[in-house]
């Protein structure tokens, strides 16, 4: 009994990969809050982990350069949500509110 | 093979159902939830792609790190019911999600239309391997990116302490 193979179909995963960022993209720009937005951006960079691991496994299968590249993204995220939160942080201390529509002294 | 393709589908409909429980739930917290969700069904992806090292980092550093640090943000921001309510008016929403599906279309088209050259042999990339060429080839990228975490901490710390006094 053979079943239908899903898992190993590379457009699958890159099917998956896809959805994930127009999730994310519908949350940055749908999305009020500035966490709400970082959390968008986490989704995003978890489909391009998901399409890198899959083309490694799918594409060149003897090196492992992909997964390598997937470790990388992991430690830019932590960075970066490390740098994004101290700065929400920042603008709730100074203006009292974490709205992104709100955030137009730049703007004037 | 088809008890493998059923959990397969069930990891596929936790990472879609996480992913958009993220996009349109009402509150943060449970934004933050279905981030969870989807980073676990993303973890079940990867043991599928024989890649359980970077299953098991999924997990440790997306759900024990990234989420924890959002969540201690969330608390910091305050009691939620005093925030306005997520959902903007309905306009904002079809345009967002006419945004979305234009790129989803258009990314869908590209798939399907290149003719990826998909190699049939086994791959059996270790955990050893991983480690063997971060330390030997990747060595520089490696140190860069120890570098980059070291710099954004500081540069956190740095940011809520000195402007404590100012205001």
């Amino acid at each position: 009994m053979t079943g239908i193979g899903l898992y190993n179909s590379l457009n699958v995963y890159l099917f998956i990969g896809l959805a994930l960022l127009a999730c994310g993209i519908l949350g940055v720009v749908y999305r009020r809050t500035l966490i709400s937005m970082l959390i968008s951006i986490e989704l995003i960079m978890n489909g391009a982990g998901l399409n890198l691991v899959a083309f490694n496994r799918f594409v060149a299968p003897e090196s492992a350069y992909g997964m390598a590249f997937t470790l990388f993204i992991m430690g830019i995220a932590a960075a970066e949500a490390a740098i994004a939160l101290a700065i929400i942080i920042l603008i709730l201390r100074r203006y009292r509110h974490v709205e992104g529509a709100k955030l137009k002294e730049m703007k004037d | 093979m088809i008890f493998a393709d059923i959990i397969f589908v069930i990891i596929i409909l936790i990472t879609l159902g996480g992913a958009l429980m993220t996009v349109l739930s009402g509150s943060i917290i449970y934004a933050l939830m279905g981030l969870v969700t989807t980073m676990f069904g993303v973890a079940g992806l990867y043991i599928y792609l024989n890649a359980p090292f970077l299953a098991m980092m999924q997990i440790l550093i997306y759900v024990g790190a990234i989420s924890v640090l959002i969540t201690f943000a969330i608390m910091l921001i305050g009691p939620l019911y005093k925030k306005p309510k997520e959902w903007s008016y309905p306009l904002k929403f079809i345009l967002a999600a006419v945004v979305a599906l234009f790129s989803f279309f258009v990314f869908a088209k590209v798939i399907l239309k290149t003719q990826w050259t998909v190699l049939s042999k086994p791959f059996a990339i270790s955990t050893k391997d991983i480690g063997r060429l971060l330390f030997d080839r990747l060595t520089f990228p490696f140190e860069l990116i120890s570098l980059v975490i070291v710099v954004a901490i500081i540069g956190a710390v740095m940011l809520s302490l000195y402007s404590r006094g100012e205001k």
